[in-house]
């Protein structure tokens, strides 16, 4: 089995190809700013000819907004056009693959104003805290865990080993999940109350 | 040669299925006005997210409309820029995607040429032309000597005449988008209040803050002094001053670079007030105009799928590492 791999959820570009439970191609550019224009050549270069892909796993958040919607859109396309089963992966939980000698693995992202992203997960990534927009301050650890904020740890196999056969989702249902709403609908909400 | 077109510039995901540049085989435009109303007016964050949730969707669609399969295309067009970049980026990726499966040519396309070719689906374009490209976005004067060859003769300085509807729209309390109910309005009104005609020099440049600016202090001062304001009536002398200066500028150009055939394009070529004013100019000075429908008028991927016809010709394709750009000059290379 042959699998495609894509995160463009933040500035850590990630494509990888995974076959039969091995990487075969693994490719990340931690200081990328300019997904939207490198990923498809990333993409070719890992996967020549796509009908040989039998799945694809795509990070649809949270992270980047722009970043979130540039993988989605690249999932749902092949998905949709080739019927190549997608299944949606969470940001928080990549992080949280990160081996430490810790029950727990807390994984944050920064979302400004003292905001975060969080999840926590343990070493089976079963959930402790389901993914969250929350304030840092705000945020209830369990005992023994440690904070993860960077890729530079992550099992790749991990994650995909974990999901692989989750119920894939329809491409016209795959959708990015934000964790939060746009600051425009919460004026608006904020004005209706 | 059959294109699949992709536009995605601003609040409607569209794609279309265009023949030779001039026949459309098939076109869906899914519009977010609805969404946007409640703002009143484009939240960009929102247009991208509504791109995203739609975009295959709009992509089995076409094919449906079309009864085409994406294997029977020949090219994918997409626009580029200019626009909001959250939204040119998800049509972008869809038609980047597209053209790495199917192992298909990419066709960049300006939003403003596909405006003007949208002319090219009602009847083909003759050249040399001057094209007024006038929407929520832009006001341009455009001359082509021959295809997919642009020289922009003028354009605003500041607001959008489509923008500056919106905005003196809103000052009357007219629900977003104020354009076509600021054209009904002045129909029903008398052109009575003074405003000035924005912009009168000797260049083929607008600017349409000046008579915003002035509708506002208009309308702040009669509420001061206790006086209603007739909207109707202040419609109707805002459409006029617009329509005077567009009409103006552009029979200027048409004469002063000999040119017989005029195209107007983009959301406000809908505008009754500006399309009656050019008609009667151009039939008292022998000018072929042409404007296209409604649906042509504003935002679709059919004049993109026309546009990127002439521009396929031109040899105008990109690699898979085009990006999209929120501001860019008609003509620029990409």
């Amino acid at each position: 089995m042959k699998y495609l791999f894509i995160d463009t959820c933040s500035n850590s570009l990630i494509i990888s190809t995974i076959i039969n439970n091995k990487i075969d191609y693994f490719f990340i550019d931690k200081n990328n700013n300019d997904t939207s224009s490198k990923v498809m050549k990333v993409i070719e270069e890992a996967v020549p000819d796509i009908m040989g892909i039998d799945k694809i796993f795509v990070v649809n958040g949270p992270g980047s907004f722009t970043g979130i919607r540039v993988g989605v859109t690249i999932a749902k396309t092949i998905g949709f056009c080739l019927n190549i089963p997608i299944i949606e992966l969470s940001e928080l939980e990549l992080l949280a693959t990160t081996n430490t000698d810790t029950k727990y693995n807390v994984a944050l992202i920064d979302a400004r104003r003292g905001y975060v992203y969080a999840g926590i997960y343990d070493k089976d990534l079963n959930c402790y805290l389901e993914d969250q927009h929350i304030l840092l301050n705000d945020i209830k650890y369990p005992i023994d865990y440690t904070i993860i904020n960077s890729y530079d740890n992550i099992d790749l196999l991990k994650i995909i080993k974990k999901h692989e056969f989750d119920e894939p989702i329809n491409p016209h249902n795959l959708n990015p999940n934000y964790l939060k709403r746009t600051e425009a609908e919460e004026k608006l909400d904020d004005k209706r109350n | 040669m059959t294109i699949l077109a992709i536009e995605s510039s601003c609040d409607e995901t569209s794609m279309s299925i265009i023949k030779d540049g001039t026949t459309d085989l098939g076109t869906v435009i899914l519009s977010q006005i609805d969404i946007h109303k409640l703002y009143g007016g484009v939240v960009p964050e929102i247009a991208s997210r509504s791109h995203v949730e739609s975009i295959t969707i709009v992509l089995e669609e076409v094919l449906n409309k079309a009864n085409m399969k994406i294997e029977d295309i020949d090219a994918i067009a997409v626009t580029y820029g200019p626009g909001l970049i959250g939204s040119l980026l998800v049509g972008l990726l869809a038609a980047k995607t597209l053209s790495y499966i199917y192992n298909k040519p990419l066709i960049p396309v300006h939003h403003i040429a596909g405006h003007i070719y949208a002319n090219n689906l009602v009847k083909r374009l003759e050249f040399p032309l001057i094209a007024l490209v006038v929407s929520g976005g832009h006001t341009e004067l455009v001359y082509m000597e021959s295809d997919y060859s642009f020289k922009k003769i003028g354009g605003t300085l500041d607001d959008a005449v489509g923008e500056c509807y919106d905005k003196v729209a809103r000052v009357l309390d007219i629900p977003y988008p104020g354009g076509p109910s600021i054209d009904k309005m002045a129909k029903l009104g008398k052109d009575t209040y003074k405003l000035p005609l924005p912009l009168n020099d000797s260049s083929y440049d607008f600017s349409f803050s000046g008579i915003k600016s002035a509708v506002i202090n208009l309308n702040h001062n009669e509420l001061q002094k206790g006086n209603t304001i007739r909207k109707e009536d202040l419609a109707c002398s805002f459409q006029n001053k617009v329509v005077e200066i567009l009409t103006k500028k552009t029979m200027k150009a048409l004469k002063e670079y000999n040119v017989k055939n005029l195209i107007v394009a983009g959301g406000v070529a809908a505008n009754s007030g500006i399309r009656s004013s050019l008609e009667q100019e151009c039939n008292k000075n022998n000018i072929n105009l042409t404007v296209p429908p409604i649906l042509y008028c504003t935002d679709n991927a059919a004049m993109i799928g026309a546009a990127g016809y002439y521009a396929y010709q031109k040899g105008i394709v990109s690699d898979i590492n085009l990006n999209a750009k929120a501001n860019c000059e008609l003509g620029e290379n990409i």
